[in-house]
């Protein structure tokens, strides 16, 4: 069955002005209506929100083309939308309105039929906790609960894509694990997708099965967090004394891989079954004092700062790295 | 089963057309603005004047009730085209006032509070919101211009025959035509000030300001060059100046009914243009 992406980009660039922001990027993102969230990852002035916007063709690309759930976003840009739910960053409502009205209002201009849309509205309010609340001027509302109306009017109209834009930001513990919570409902109970966009790591970690990271306009690596989860790598970080200069060869033997920080010190992934245990004989054969030993699964961070540049990459990923980007190391 | 035992499900029904979407806002607009009294009332007052000529209308079909009048009177008094022409003076000074109320409260708010984006990524286009607030001030206005117009000419029908008609037929359509030209110009000021001013009451000052400027303006330049072109920049005068020809009255001295129209007509490009500047979900900064 032929499968079509959430997102899809071909050689996408977007201009603001004289610059340009986004430099080509092309990438297929997610598969329509298999309920997975794709995490949109990177540093202040990466192009996330250049990306989003342009794939609600509030922007248009300067070359190549952006689809999303297989359409083009400028040439079909109502159709495309019509499917599309939106949570920005910023705080967009009408301040004078009563919730309930509110999201009537959104779901009508979404093409619900007014009864409906006024069942949807109650129903949604009550969905993301604001049943007690849906009378009430928005403007009187806490910024947890504009965070919470923010996400009922971009999912009233039941989209198959939601983008949400900082979903969690300004909320305290317990709100955040609600938003979180829900927009993992979104996925596992009503089959959407979402495109979720943070700066939170630990957001995009709990909630998505894919994340792109952006730096500089450019998408600078992209992985499926399911596939990372499942194999199990586990990560050592190191601290030796002595003579290390034949670590890195001997690391093979037990199918592990590393690379040297100097002074001694070591990151150094392990392979699927191979326990630290191993890792220590290693050592002990190489004749080293070990000072300090800590081993971890992968985490998102991990992954993150690698691709921003922050660790330095082992050579065997650095090695994929430069096949995946198709130039030599 | 009650809503909030209910728990949310995706909606999969049936979907509206591309009218029924348009007309939302106009819709929630309307319903907001009729419940501001100031509308209300000025609406009501508006009305004052279309129910004293339809008594006007009566009157002037029922020969018996001017018996006792002078002859030269009631020779005055007829439903002509200058009788048209006062009534809409009236209406569109009025149309003026309302537009200057209303108009501030439909483009700020959605700028100020950051909605548009909400609006421009469901499938609801800048040009749908242009037209749609656009639609909300010129059926507003329309309640007290040409509609009411149009039922004093069907009242003057109704009780004059239909050779009145036959006759003065180009009078309703010169005054439905005359109106619509004035609520365009009327409404996009009022969109233009709404969009551009952030306060209510500052953006009713801008958008009563325009008109009484360019009228300053006009009659500057008509005296210190000695000339009268520059009337067409005042749009209440080139506006009645095009009323003045599409009524067939006498014109007041100055340019034509074309040039006036022509003013008006690049007038309405301008403002078209400084609206569509404003209206984007979102603003880049060079």
């Amino acid at each position: 069955m032929d499968t079509v992406p959430v997102v899809e980009l071909e050689n996408l660039k977007v201009r603001l002005g004289r610059r340009e922001i986004l430099h080509g990027i092309t990438c297929r993102l997610g598969v329509s209506g298999t309920g997975k969230a794709v995490g949109l990852l990177g540093p202040n002035g990466a192009g996330k929100s250049t990306l989003i916007l342009t794939l609600l063709g509030f922007l248009r690309p300067s070359a190549g083309r952006a689809l999303i759930l297989g359409r083009d976003c400028r040439r079909h840009g109502g159709e495309a939308r019509s499917r599309i739910g939106y949570m920005p960053e910023n705080d967009s409502f009408i301040g004078d309105m009563s919730a309930v009205t509110f999201l009537r209002q959104m779901a009508e201009l979404s093409g619900l039929p007014p009864e409906a849309a006024l069942e949807k509205a109650h129903e949604v309010l009550f969905h993301v906790g604001l049943g007690e609340a849906r009378y009430r001027e928005l403007r009187t509302y806490s910024l947890g609960m504009k965070q919470m109306a923010k996400l009922a009017q971009a999912i009233v109209h039941g989209p198959e894509l939601v983008v949400l834009d900082e979903p969690t930001n300004g909320l305290d513990p317990a709100a955040r694990r609600r938003m979180l919570r829900l927009v993992a409902e979104m996925k596992k109970e009503q089959g959407m997708n979402l495109i979720v966009c943070s700066h939170l790591l630990g957001d995009i970690e709990q909630v998505c099965d894919e994340v792109v990271i952006m730096k500089d306009g450019l998408i600078v690596h992209h992985c499926n967090l399911e596939e990372e989860r499942r194999s199990n790598k586990c990560f050592v970080e190191l601290e030796v004394t002595g003579d290390d200069g034949q670590l890195r060869a001997a690391l093979p033997e037990i199918g592990a891989d590393g690379v040297s920080e100097g002074g001694g010190r070591w990151r150094i992934v392990l392979p699927p079954g191979v326990e630290v245990d191993a890792l220590w004989a290693l050592v002990a054969r190489q004749n080293l004092l070990v000072r300090k030993l800590t081993h971890r699964r992968d985490t998102l961070e991990e992954i993150f700062l690698k691709a921003m540049g922050h660790l330095a990459a082992t050579p065997v990923e650095a090695a994929a790295s430069s096949e995946a980007q198709g130039r030599p190391l | 089963m009650a809503v909030y035992k209910r728990g949310y499900r995706r909606y999969q029904g049936p979907l509206t057309g591309r009218w029924a979407r348009f007309m939302v806002l106009p819709r929630y607009a309307w319903r907001r603005l009729y419940q501001q009294r100031l509308v209300l009332m000025l609406t009501l007052l508006a009305m004052v004047w279309p129910v004293l000529c339809a008594g006007f209308v009566y009157l002037t079909n029922h020969v018996e009730l001017l018996q006792g009048l002078d002859p030269d009177f009631r020779r005055f008094i007829q439903v002509d085209a200058t009788f048209f022409s006062y009534f809409m003076y009236v209406q569109g000074g009025f149309a003026v006032f309302l537009a200057a109320l209303a108009g501030p409260g439909l483009i700020a708010p959605d700028l100020a509070n950051n909605t548009l984006p909400l609006y421009f990524s469901r499938s609801f286009s800048r040009w749908d919101y242009g037209l749609a607030r656009l639609a909300v001030l010129v059926g507003m206005l329309s309640i007290v211009t040409w509609v009411p117009g149009l039922l004093l000419f069907g009242f003057q029908v109704a009780l004059a025959g239909g050779w009145w008609f036959r006759m003065n037929w180009t009078l309703g359509a010169g005054m439905v035509a005359g109106f619509v030209l004035w609520l365009l110009v009327l409404s996009l000021v009022a969109m233009a000030s709404s969009a551009y001013v952030k306060w209510r009451v500052v953006a009713a000052g801008v958008s009563l300001a325009f008109f009484f400027l360019l009228s300053g303006i006009a009659e500057m330049i008509d005296n210190v060059f000695r000339v009268t072109w520059g009337h067409v920049l005042d749009p209440a005068w080139a506006v009645n100046r095009v009323w003045c020809a599409l009524l067939q009255v006498e014109a007041p001295e100055g340019p034509g009914a074309t040039a006036s129209a022509t003013a008006l007509g690049v007038m309405i490009v301008l403002l078209v243009l400084v609206i569509e500047r404003k209206l984007r979900p979102v603003e880049v900064v060079s």
